[in-house]
């Protein structure tokens, strides 16, 4: 009973408190986003700094439609009926019309079709993969409402199936993280290997959290492939490849960008990943992409490789200039209409940080239209909210990791064709 | 104003949602004393049922029944009656954390079976398509989810009011006895393993309703949906209000959700920004210790149970069945 009064005391202090800060502020004009995001799980933390980095520097520039943006952060907690209870309090408590998330698919459909749809408001997701969501979009029930920066599985499973034309491999064995993204995965690179003429010989799916993963590997290993094509993330990744090199697997390995990260390289250990080339779409080619990258080491002191941070970075930026666009006391629906104002292939090229963002502003001003290029590129959307992108090949290196090849979009796209 | 009644009418509708599977757990766990950990379930069996059935059709997996709203909800109910039904007969002879053990392990397998059935319920990606019932009519705004609230704010009264006949009936004291001391009933020729059976179904398919409305309330589920998470919290909905009393599994549901998302709430607009990125976890353990709390101080629950004692001058249905 005590701590329930000592929480209310609190509650009621903060509160107190947040209504003289609230005076104070009173002249300012601030607009306030949502976002929801899974900050209670270790990668999802990273995915939220990153997209409040993004509103730092838009805030640095002046902010967005002449008033300060303020980023009204919710978690989670990877659980569907939290996340959507906390998108439903920023809409209605809030008054957000914009919201960042979810990473989850399986939390980002029900706020789509239960809270932002029906709110009118533009939901813009930085990582969830589900193909779901562009059947939604293709049925006309996201309201042109849904976008999301991770590129379609599609591009990744492609490039890798590229990789392993390149390196000459004859046969892969998959291992894929059993959700939702993962079962995309393996289904999507089983048809490219097989367009490419790679056979597959196993695939195999990785639960999450199990303290062994050795029956899993062990069934690919017996399959005694070239390869390896690995769709996991870093902890399970981590300990998959273990017991896979120590079952005597071999180091030819292809990773999806979900491993790009440095827990990954340190826990495997860099001599065991010589063979190792990773697919991601595109970043770093741009000026632009170096000053994403420059500032963001400047601000977190290291290198943005993890799970999502480039794509949560663009989504916020996409967010945030599209607002812009759309004006003052733009509604979901404005702002979700002006995003194809901001990354008009035809437009005028803006780089990724506070300086790009004040160049945008005087060319939005004058009625023109704008190319964000972004941490992951040049994004564009198609009409279902899906972004296509060019694609890097990448190795790790001593530094992090170092690009092996650069695919522009006109290749992934005459690649992807022609694997049909 | 009306988007701070807006919000705590889509808050009171899950509150509600939850408060029904609590009831559901409280027949099998307060009033029967049958420990399960496998809630989650036969709260998705009645979710997946309900989508499934009524849902339209979709590419790759079983569904497309388009069911009348009603039936495919009681269609909902009967999958998670039937579920309960084959898992009761194998398990309702093991006792306490036994029990406990092997429904939470049913609930683990279900959650498998959607995730890797591709061909049953969609895998991970879940089941989607499903229109809500009058949406038509009503549109998809406010006014909708007003209409949806009183719906399950009366199904909700209705499963109530069933529940306490149920529990003030001979048949309530006879699983009041089997709680106490299975030996005694048996002694006065009563059959525990029938009764156990049908206190474990008729929890779990108001647990399946349960299910069926939350589905019905997103359009959509997932194996995100039935997590072992969503046990625990509705195990600690009924130890937080009450096990053994309807009114204090209602009154641990609204407490509990209600704490979970003001928590949330007020964390994310009051603690200072650099505090924020860590509000997720700051939230876990401030939950964590409530219940600790009320488990130290407070373990019968906030309205503990009523212990009716059989005598006269007590109300008629109390004498009964003697």
């Amino acid at each position: 009973m005590s701590i329930v009064k000592t929480m209310g005391a609190t509650a009621a202090l903060a509160f107190g408190m947040s209504v003289l800060a609230g005076a104070a502020q009173a002249q300012d004009c601030t607009t306030k986003i949502g976002a929801v995001l899974p900050t209670s799980v270790d990668w999802g933390r990273p995915i939220a700094e990153t997209a409040q980095f993004a509103v730092d520097q838009v805030n640095a520039a002046g902010g967005a439609a002449g008033c300060e943006i303020e980023m009204v952060l919710r978690d989670t907690q990877v659980d569907p009926k939290v996340g959507v209870d906390a998108a439903k309090a920023l809409v209605d408590l809030e008054g957000v019309n914009v919201l960042l998330g979810a990473v989850s698919s399986g939390v980002s459909m029900p706020i789509l079709t239960s809270v932002t749809v029906p709110s009118g408001v533009l939901q813009m997701s930085c990582c969830s993969s589900s193909t779901a969501f562009t059947g939604l979009a293709t049925e006309g029930k996201t309201g042109g409402l849904w976008y999301r920066t991770f590129a379609t599985t599609g591009v990744q499973s492609a490039v890798g199936a590229k990789v392993a034309a390149d390196q000459g491999y004859k046969s892969v064995a998959v291992l894929y993280k059993n959700d939702d993204w993962g079962q995309d995965m393996a289904r999507l690179i089983a048809a490219d290997f097989a367009a490419v003429g790679v056979e597959v010989t196993a695939s195999v799916a990785i639960n999450d959290g199990q303290p062994s993963y050795r029956a899993e590997v062990t069934e690919a290993v017996t399959s005694q492939p070239d390869a390896i094509y690995l769709a996991l993330y870093p902890a399970e990744g981590t300990a998959a490849v273990r017991e896979w090199l120590s079952l005597g697997g071999t180091q030819n390995m292809i990773l999806a960008n979900s491993l790009k990260s440095d827990e990954f390289r340190d826990n495997v250990g860099l001599q065991y990943l010589g063979s190792a080339l990773g697919t991601d779409t595109a970043s770093p080619r741009s000026e632009s992409a170096d000053a994403f990258r420059a500032a963001y080491q400047e601000r977190f002191a290291s290198e943005p490789n993890g799970p999502g941070l480039a794509n949560s970075y663009d989504a916020a930026m996409i967010v945030l200039l599209a607002m812009e666009a759309a004006g003052k006391d733009a509604s979901g629906a404005d702002v979700a209409a002006a995003i194809a104002r901001v990354t008009d292939p035809d437009g005028t090229p803006v780089s990724a940080d506070t300086a790009g963002f004040t160049a945008a502003k005087e060319v939005l001003a004058s009625g023109g239209n704008v190319m964000f290029q972004g941490a992951t590129g040049n994004v564009r959307f198609d009409a279902n909210g899906d972004v296509s992108a060019p694609a890097v090949i990448w190795s790790f290196s001593d530094a992090g990791t170092e690009e092996v090849e650069f695919m522009s979009l006109n290749d992934v796209d005459a690649f992807m064709a022609s694997l049909k | 104003m009306i988007g701070v009644f807006s919000y705590l009418v889509f808050f009171a509708t899950t509150a509600s949602i939850l408060a029904i599977a609590v009831l559901g757990l409280n027949l099998q766990w307060g009033n029967t004393g049958l420990f399960n950990g496998g809630v989650v379930a036969f709260f998705g069996a009645g979710a997946y049922g309900t989508l499934i059935l009524g849902g339209t059709a979709q590419a790759g997996h079983l569904g497309g029944f388009g069911l009348f709203y009603p039936l495919a909800l009681l269609g909902g109910m009967a999958a998670a009656g039937l579920m309960a039904w084959i898992v009761g007969l194998l398990t309702l002879r093991l006792r306490h954390d036994y029990l406990a053990i092997a429904t939470f392990g049913v609930a683990v397998a279900f959650e498998n079976l959607m995730r890797n059935a591709e061909w049953l319920a969609g895998g991970a990606k879940g089941v989607r398509g499903f229109e809500r019932p009058l949406r038509a009519a009503l549109g998809d705004g406010f006014i909708y989810n007003l209409f949806f609230f009183v719906v399950v704010l009366l199904i909700l009264i209705a499963t109530y009011m069933f529940l306490e006949r149920l529990v003030a009936s001979p048949f309530g004291r006879l699983l009041r006895a089997i709680r106490e001391d299975e030996e005694a009933a048996r002694s006065l020729g009563k059959n525990p393993a029938r009764i156990r059976l049908m206190a474990f179904v008729t929890g779990s398919v108001i647990l399946g309703l349960a299910g069926g409305l939350y589905g019905t309330f997103y359009a959509f589920v997932s194996p995100q949906d039935v997590l072992p998470t969503l046990t625990f919290q509705i195990w600690a909905m009924l130890i937080v209000g009450g096990a053994g009393n309807n009114r204090g599994a209602i009154f641990g549901a609204f407490l509990i959700w209600g704490a979970w998302t003001l928590s949330g709430w007020a964390l994310s607009r009051f603690a200072p920004v650099d505090v924020q990125l860590y509000t997720g976890s700051v939230q876990f353990i401030l939950i964590g210790s409530v219940i600790v709390g009320m488990l130290m101080w407070r373990p019968q629950g906030f309205l503990p149970e009523r212990l009716v004692v059989s005598q006269r001058g007590k109300p008629q249905q109390m004498q009964q069945g003697e």
